[in-house]
């Protein structure tokens, strides 16, 4: 007979004793096609400025889960010359909703042995984390959790409305003779910023 | 559909069709190879088969009374704000959904690839009521295109080469497409979009629903599934009833086990978590969300012989390791389910007058039970219903004494694989001489049964019964 107390011993999708989570995030995102890095509260705006760039995005969405920290995202971008929303704001504009470059969010929570973010319907929205080719996330290193376990355990207090979402890297088919291609309906490009600290609240 | 190819042929007339084609022949197991593979590896340094025993014991659990867990889920989705619909059998399904979509004033439809809507044919359903369907799977998208039919559960055109999508598309596309899969993709995602967009109704089967919270778990790669739940006004998720599971906790075990069983992956790129409407102050989302509850004959299986079948999650990996399904592919099947499953679903949903003879496609090797990641027999549950079909006397003398040849065979497994070691080796020389269709009475059966040439050593002597 089998013990779920054990369950890491058989699910790859939890975290051994002593593992470290954010090792095996980063590990694990990388492996799923995304990418990330540690930045510290001083070092965060410029890390977003500096990937909208590199993925030559224009039109910025940022969703309500920054918090507090999003009215200060948007006046660094709008100095840099992005043109940036608020997605709460457009989200019902379908054209507007097209037309965007990039979105960035943040998050409910992450999964460790996973490399997966969690995000919620009241937060991102549902879709606010999915519908540019580039989606930024912030992750706040508080919110990492070991694995699915913990994640489900926690799930009901998380608040994420009617909505929960985990993604894990960019979206992908390989439908057509096994070939993997990155970006079919979601973001060709995932990148974590984890951040070391919080986002100001 | 139109015409059934169930009851319009056999299975050795698809199969032959099948293997004539060379593509297949060489892609299926390609494919199916890489699945396994990537299976193999996530899994490394990891108890696999302690974690399918957890898989079975939640699901065993959960049919033992399934009402009970469906009565808890109904009662969660209906406190979440969502409509629950009871359907008896396909037809009544295809109606909860068409009175949804006009009661709604629905003109465009999106679908998220969904074996469930494959099982009731709802497609042809809504477009009779001049609706435009549109699936949203890459995959499913091109299918849909060709008048095709998926041939694997979750790969829906492993069947196709690149070059067959790029004709489809550029047909769609009104100019030559470049042949890459990369470009292929980016022009279906372009069209797609339009259609999410555009879409008032988006429809859905359900992985999985979760009794305690209601629940509807949605697991894709692609992001269709997301977008399907996300823009439409309306959303309609078609679950199996069996698809109940009781808890989150349980979803923690049975996520790794259909994504690793399923494609390898650790976890699929999304997991949609869906517990109703759009919800106050949430910027996006459906004004509606509708649970379509579908029996089309599971409850008949419970305490029955065959009730771990109801176990199934759908993730394919039987038709991966079946050395059958390998070399025929799942159109040869005549139904939506293809592999050791659909041997088993199809009589056993259909009737054994339209899909009797498919559980004869098999070599019984076994190997669908060692993958399975809910650990089902299902070469017991074959066998199971050899037997039975010979004891209507629904068989044929010929067919009577192959069934019960398999079965003395089958009844030690020592026996069982000197018989087809045997007996492969002969059927190898034979259709390497082209002898097949000299057999006679026995060329049919040899051909029903054992064409293509089985394997130089069946799966379970290459000793991966420990994935
Ligand atoms: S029978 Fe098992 S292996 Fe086959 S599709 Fe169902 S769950 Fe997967």
């Amino acid at each position: 007979m089998s013990d779920r107390t054990q369950l890491w011993r058989m699910a790859p999708t939890e975290l051994a004793p002593h593992e470290d989570a954010l090792t095996r995030f980063q590990a694990e995102l990388e492996r799923a096609g995304g990418s990330s890095v540690s930045v510290g509260p001083g070092e965060l705006v410029g890390e977003i400025t500096a990937t909208l760039a590199a993925a030559g995005a224009h039109r910025i969405a940022l969703t309500a889960d920054l918090g507090d920290a999003r009215p200060v995202i948007a006046q660094a971008l709008e100095i840099a010359r992005y043109d940036v929303v608020d997605y709460d704001a457009i989200a019902d504009d379908r054209a507007a909703v097209r037309d965007l470059d990039a979105t960035v969010t943040g998050c409910l929570a992450a999964v460790a042995a996973t490399g997966s973010i969690v995000t919620g319907a009241t937060g991102a929205g549902r879709a606010g984390a999915l519908v540019a080719p580039t989606h930024v996330c912030v992750v706040e290193t508080r919110r990492l959790v070991d694995g699915l376990a913990s994640l489900m355990r926690l799930a009901p207090r998380l608040g994420a409305g009617s909505m929960m979402a985990l993604q894990t890297g960019p979206s992908r088919t390989a439908d057509i003779e096994k070939t993997l291609i990155v970006g079919v309906h979601g973001p060709k490009r995932v990148h974590v910023v984890l951040l070391d600290g919080v986002l100001a609240d | 559909m139109s015409e059934d190819p169930l009851t319009s042929s056999t299975f050795a007339e698809r199969a032959r069709v099948q293997l004539a084609k060379p593509f297949l022949r060489e892609a299926v197991p390609r494919a199916t190879d890489i699945a396994v593979r990537d299976l193999r590896e996530r899994f490394a340094g990891h108890d696999y088969d302690g974690l399918r025993e957890l898989g079975r014991e939640i699901r065993a659990r959960t049919m033992a009374d399934l009402e009970d867990a469906l009565a808890t889920l109904t009662d969660a989705l209906v406190a979440n704000g969502i409509h629950v619909h009871h359907a008896a059998d396909a037809a009544a399904a295809r109606e909860h959904i068409r009175r949804i979509c006009r009661e709604s004033d629905a003109t465009r439809v999106v679908k998220v690839k969904s074996m469930a809507t494959e099982e009731i044919a709802l497609n042809p359903a809504l477009v009779a009521d001049g609706l435009e369907v549109t699936e949203t799977d890459l995959g499913e998208y091109v299918v849909q295109l060709d008048g095709d039919r998926p041939s694997h559960i979750i790969a829906p055109i492993i069947h196709k080469t690149r070059a067959e999508v790029r004709e489809t598309l550029s047909r769609v596309a009104g100019r030559e497409l470049p042949d890459d899969a990369s470009e292929l993709t980016d022009f279906a995602r372009e069209r797609l979009r339009d259609a999410f967009m555009d879409a008032d109704v988006g429809i859905s089967g359900a992985n999985f629903g979760v009794a305690e919270t209601g629940t509807i778990v949605l697991v894709t790669n692609e992001g269709n599934g997301r977008m399907c739940t996300s823009m439409p006004r309306i959303h309609i998720a078609l679950m199996g009833i069996e698809r109940v599971i009781p808890t989150l906790e349980d979803l923690s075990v049975m996520l790794p086990l259909i994504t690793g069983a399923g494609t390898g992956q650790l976890i699929t790129s999304y997991v949609s978590m869906l517990s109703g409407p759009r919800g106050e102050g949430e910027p996006d989302g459906p004004e509606a969300m509708h649970v379509v509850l579908l029996d089309n004959g599971r409850r008949a299986l419970l305490g029955t012989e065959y009730q771990e079948v109801l176990h199934c999650i759908r993730c394919g990996a039987c038709q991966n390791v079946c050395p059958v399904y390998r070399q025929v592919g799942g159109h040869a099947y005549g139904w939506v389910y293809g592999g050791p499953i659909g041997a088993v679903l199809t009589p056993l949903f259909l009737g054994t007058e339209a899909g009797g003879e498919l559980p004869q496609a098999s070599s019984l090797c076994g190997a669908c039970d060692d993958i399975c990641p809910v650990k089902i027999p299902l070469h017991d549950l074959l066998l199971q219903l050899r037997r039975t079909r010979v004891d209507d006397g629904a068989a044929p003398w010929r067919e009577r004494l192959a069934a019960e040849l398999w079965a003395w065979a089958w009844s030690s497994p020592r026996r069982y694989r000197v018989v087809t070691r045997i007996g492969g080796g002969v059927v190898r020389v034979m259709a390497a001489a082209g002898l097949m269709s000299s057999l006679g009475p026995l060329g049919r059966w040899a051909r029903g049964r054992t064409i293509p040439t089985p394997a130089r050593r069946p799966f379970h002597s290459r000793g991966e019964r420990d994935v």
